[in-house]
């Protein structure tokens, strides 16, 4: 069977199996997780330029449909069904109403999108992606809240989808073929001529994509989705399905727009204002994530907020930028992953979502708090874990243009994650355990081994990032420009320095390993429970202080509200509620209109066919 | 080894740190003694803020049974080596009041005290005084209170518990007033 | 190959040990001046190695592993940092001396300082962290600005290569070259170190000395070390960014006591402002002096042509 196909099909097979089977829920589990490894093993046998061309009749017209591989969509193949593998694999033992047919659906949707060589395979393939992932939505912790979120998500969607309908159509219409490349060929060849009708047509697709990964002001859909999504695919959705906008991006950024329009800084005013987009994305979600109590929530915002490093780094578009931004990508599936895995695995352990009533759960679950630890590391950019060099490149590919209120933008949000990464970290495994959880235990066996090994991959891939850098400098060369030198498996190349992770690696362990034996030499310590607590001398017991009370952690960065509240007055989100209710109110007028009176709509249709005519007369 | 612990001494008595209790009295005593006039970190004492990091507790003045309540768990939450300063004349004998019924009367019934300022109010050359007098005395390990609080735990615990059983909780229906929403 | 990486070790013990000793010394130092501003004599200026040498000594209470481990690890990303940083002429590591790196992995002492104090689930120094984290939003932004002001001047990230530029005597500083970048930094090392008017995360009158709260004895030991070491390097980032290195340690830990030197007098005669106040400082005048910075660099040509 030809490779290609059988990536697209054997998770429709899987569907169905696990369609039929779903009512035995292990069974299903375990469709999922073998369906995912068998297309995992099938990826193997493909290769750059493999091709798969068929021929669809349709009205008359001999459309020529396809499957095609480039560097990319390798390189997304991989880490998406790789990402896919753990996942399943913990949800195995994960008891929230997750579907594993609408996944598996999901997959050879995302399969499809990222092989697909023409417009109208794309299309469908984004529509199938779409909407099992809408359906998927329903069925999480809060019914009536789910059912709205997957409402928004749809909205959007099917806003993106219009959006991106009429751009393929106008292409079209210009080319007469759906072929992906020819159609890019054909925008770069009358960029020179029009390019602001290639503009106006790539914003049509840009926005689609915006969309669909969350990038400002398109964000708003992003947290109430995320937030009520059923647990175990929460982590699908938010490391590898806010990644299609991504390859979206990448198939129509190798315009080279510069030549052709103003140029800003050296960039091109098309790509310096989506920089924008993509800084100010990065902000707005650090900056709103920090005052989340809901964990869930915390992290969708947290989610966008790093894609909006991605788009930020991807439209500089040198090879640098772009190098960047496929590091975050994939170090943001890795450690978005990690943190949001432990998250559901808390909240399955926990029974709650509001981080304020959590704490102290490190001694119940020591390897998820560690888990946990090293990917909020990494999300923070520490090194030596993932995430340090894709922000640093990013950083570098930034500042290299003199990009420097963008660059500070970035930076602040960098840390104002750091800010959201520890209020978390704080609020759900430190301080004090409420008795509530006297009973919590640490996750299962198949959660301990998706635990470890994603542990084992964020420390992994932060010491040899080369094994990441090698396919991205493929991908890079495969858009025409000139990769980042290579120097080894342990080097991350930029500008400014080049970083031998395993030097630091080392360095970094020796410096502890002499902590600890100097921790250990010194005078002897106690170990007290703790209830034994400074409390202003205060007996607990008298005051009936119980763990919650003496948990700090709701409305952690309260003064900051003060310093940051005529930022949070602008609201998107009631644009899109007020442009929502508006339509409404369109609609009912308009349903005023139909009365029942039958006269009526002989002279609406007797209207309607004048307008028809003369828009026909004038047109042709 | 005794060399060792000599040294250690030493250094223990050049670098104090004080976790002051006043209990209403004898507080306004302090500030002089730390700032320009008398300036007591230049024996290396500083004023710290919990008992965990504190090596000397300063009381200060009369002891109510509740207060004592809480100097003990203070005393208790700080670790050895640890040192008592019984300020004024109230930890000596319940100072003026001697006859009242919700006063202790000799504060080293309940703690060991390493050294009493006598006076009402001691002047903070007394205070300075004393913390000279502490630190030759750490510096020769005399000062080991600490260690007969362990020894005799039974014949302090016994003390405290005659005094604390006349107090209860501060408040009654603890459950009612403090629940949240 | 062994003998090599053994003599680099017992250099990099050396180094952690010279630096700490600075440090602690820069603290007795600091000490003693504020006390004779306030017409004190003031506590011996060895009196920081005397507090170390008592609370290694001391007894102390752990809340369990994390806190041991957040301690730990408060103190050796700080002492890993340390081997990259160009100490007059001499680096450890000179091939990895990136200034980013070491910036990181100071933020990495500070993570791991924070898992520690927060898990001894003391809500006090759950308030003091956070104050400590709502700060470093406020003064890492113009440190930033500054930071990537001379990446664009220098065309370079190491530490070494931006030392070695600025020698051949003070006209090739980048304090004269860049005066307002090194201004926004002095005013950003005053929040980074934590003294007055920035020091709310360990008031200990009000919140009874933040993050500290729980800490007695060794950990407390550990956390003067770090503070100690971060003095030293942040400092010493300074003296490489700014004041043209040094050709022997003697004048690199002179050059770091004259900027130690201002903080101290700075926090001497300031009180403490309220958090959100000196987080939207930082935001103002520091960052705008940074910007500024940033802009002229980039008009005179600092641009990389890539």
């Amino acid at each position: 069977m030809n490779s290609l196909l059988a990536l697209l099909i054997i998770p429709v097979i899987g569907s169905a199996a696990a369609a039929i089977l779903q009512r035995y829920r292990i069974v299903e589990r375990l469709i999922t997780f073998l369906t995912f490894s068998l297309t995992f093993l099938f990826l193997f046998g493909i290769k750059t330029g493999n091709l798969f061309t068929w021929h669809l009749d349709f009205l008359g017209k001999n459309l020529e449909m396809g499957l095609q591989i480039t560097p990319l969509s390798i390189f997304m193949l991989y880490m998406t069904i790789a990402f896919g593998i753990v996942l399943t694999f913990y949800n195995l033992s994960e008891k929230s109403k997750m579907k594993g047919f609408l996944l598996l659906l999901t997959l050879a949707a995302s399969n499809w999108i990222f092989m697909s060589a023409d417009l109208i395979s794309f299309f469908f393939a984004w529509e199938l992606m779409g909407w099992s992932s809408i359906l998927m939505i329903f069925g999480g912790r809060r019914e009536a809240e789910s059912r709205q979120g997957a409402l928004y998500y749809a909205m959007m969607s099917i806003g993106g989808s219009y959006s991106m309908l009429i751009g393929i159509f106008l292409l079209s219409n210009l080319t007469g073929t759906f072929s992906i490349q020819s159609n890019v060929s054909y925008l770069v060849s009358i960029l020179s001529v029009h390019p602001w009708w290639v503009l106006g047509i790539l914003s049509l697709f840009f926005a689609a994509f915006m969309i669909k990964s969350g990038i400002f002001p398109f964000h708003t859909w992003v947290p109430y989705t995320y937030g009520e999504a059923p647990d175990g695919f929460v982590p699908y959705l938010s490391s590898v399905m806010s990644k299609y906008g991504v390859y979206g991006f990448l198939i129509f950024l190798p315009l080279t727009l510069g030549a052709h329009v103003p140029t800003v800084l050296g960039l091109a005013w098309p790509n310096y204002v989506l920089l924008w987009f993509g800084s100010i994305t990065a902000v707005v979600g650090s900056v709103l994530a920090f005052m989340q109590d809901d964990v869930k929530k915390l992290f969708a915002y947290s989610s966008f907020s790093n894609l909006g490093f991605i788009l930020a780094a991807i439209a500089i578009f040198t090879p640098i930028g772009l190098t960047a931004g496929l590091f975050h990508a994939f170090n943001h599936l890795l450690f978005n992953g990690a943190i949001f895995i432990t998250v559901i695995a808390v909240i399955s352990k926990v029974g709650t979502t509001r981080m304020s009533e959590m704490g102290g759960l490190w001694q119940k679950m020591p390897l998820t708090f560690l888990t946990f630890f090293v990917g909020i590391a990494a999300a923070a950019g520490i090194p030596p874990f993932a995430g340090f060099g894709s922000k640093w490149m990013i950083f570098q590919a930034m500042i290299s243009h003199g990009l420097i209120f963008a660059t500070i933008l970035l930076f602040f949000s960098s840390i104002a994650s750091f800010l959201y990464l520890m209020r978390a970290f704080h609020a759900i495994f430190l301080g004090q355990l409420s008795h509530r959880y006297d009973n919590v235990k640490e996750v299962s066996a198949i959660g301990k081994i998706t635990e470890s090994f994603l542990l084992g991959a964020l420390i992994f891939f932060g010491i040899l990032p080369g094994f990441i850098l090698d396919p991205i400098n493929s991908i890079v060369s495969s858009f025409g420009l000139k990769p980042l030198p290579t120097s080894g498996y342990e080097y991350i190349n930029g500008f400014f320095s080049s970083i031998n992770m395993v030097s630091i690696f080392i360095v970094v362990i020796i410096a502890f390993i002499f902590g600890f034996t100097l921790f250990a030499v010194v005078a002897k310590h106690k170990k007290v429970p703790q209830e034994d607590n400074y409390t202003a001398g205060q007996i607990p017991q008298d005051w009936n202080l119980t763990p919650e009370m003496y948990q700090f952690s709701y409305d952690f960065y309260e003064p900051m509200d003060k310093e940051l509240a005529p930022f949070l007055k602008v609201k998107i989100d009631g644009f899109f509620k007020g442009f929502g209710e508006s339509v409404e109110y369109i609609g009912g007028a308009v349903k005023e209109i139909f009365t029942g009176n039958v006269q009526i709509y002989t002279y609406l249709a007797i209207g309607g066919l004048v307008i028809f005519i003369i828009a026909g007369w004038v047109v042709w | 080894m005794s060399e060792w612990t000599e040294i250690v001494d030493y250094f223990r008595g050049r670098s104090m740190w004080m976790l002051h209790y006043c209990t209403g009295c004898g507080a306004i005593e302090l500030p002089p003694t730390m700032t320009s006039r008398w300036d007591m970190e230049r024996f290396g004492i500083t004023p710290m803020a919990t008992p965990r990091q504190a090596d000397i507790l300063l009381i200060t003045g009369y002891l109510a049974i509740k207060t004592l309540k809480r100097v003990i768990y203070t005393y208790e939450q700080m670790q050895a080596p640890k040192w008592v300063l019984g300020f004024g004349s109230c930890t000596i004998n319940g100072g003026i009041y001697w006859d009242s019924y919700n006063v202790i009367e000799r504060l080293d019934k309940y703690i060991p005290v390493d050294i009493y300022i006598a006076g009402c109010m001691p002047r903070p050359e007394a205070i300075l005084d004393a913390f000279v007098k502490l630190k030759e005395m750490v510096q020769k390990g005399e000062a080991k209170g600490y260690e007969k609080y362990v020894k005799n735990y039974d014949w302090y615990k016994a003390n405290q518990d005659r005094v604390l059983k006349r107090t209860s909780p501060v408040l009654k229906e603890i459950e009612k007033v403090t629940k949240i929403g | 190959m062994v003998i090599e990486f053994l003599i680099k070790l017992a250099q990099g013990l050396g180094i952690g040990a010279l630096a700490l000793a600075t440090g602690l010394l820069f603290g007795g130092i600091g000490r003693k001046i504020i006390a004779r501003i306030q017409r004190r004599y003031g506590p011996p200026f060895t009196q920081n190695y005397i507090d170390l040498f008592k609370l290694f000594s001391k007894g102390s209470v752990s809340h369990g592993w994390a806190f041991d481990l957040g301690l730990v690890a408060g103190f050796a990303p700080m002492l890993a940092a340390l081997m990259f940083l160009p100490i007059g002429p001499f680096t450890l590591l000179p091939s990895d001396s990136s200034l980013i790196m070491i910036v990181y992995l100071m933020m990495m002492a500070y993570l791991g300082m924070a898992m520690g104090v927060l898990a001894s689930g003391n809500p006090n120094s759950a308030i003091g962290m956070s104050r400590a984290l709502m700060l470093m939003a406020g003064y890492e932004v113009p440190f930033a600005a500054v930071i990537f002001s001379v990446y664009l001047f220098s065309k370079t990230g190491y530490l070494t290569q931006i030392v070695a530029q600025q020698a051949g005597g003070f006209m090739n500083w980048n304090i004269v070259k860049m005066p307002l970048g090194f201004l926004a930094i002095e005013i950003a090392l005053q929040g980074m170190l934590g003294e007055k008017p920035f020091d709310q995360a360990i008031a200990p009158a009000e919140i009874a000395s933040g993050p500290m709260v729980e800490l007695g004895g060794k950990y407390l030991g550990f956390g003067m070390i770090q503070h100690s070491v971060g003095l030293f390097l942040e400092t010493g980032i300074v003296v490489d960014l700014f004041l043209g290195g040094a050709p022997n340690f003697w004048i690199f830990i002179a050059k770091q006591f004259v900027l130690y030197f201002i903080v101290i007098l700075v926090d001497a005669i300031l009180p403490r402002l309220r958090i959100h106040e000196s987080t939207s400082f930082f935001w103002k005048l520091p960052l705008f002096l940074g910007i500024l910075q940033a802009v002229i660099v980039i008009i005179q040509g600092g641009v990389l042509n890539v």
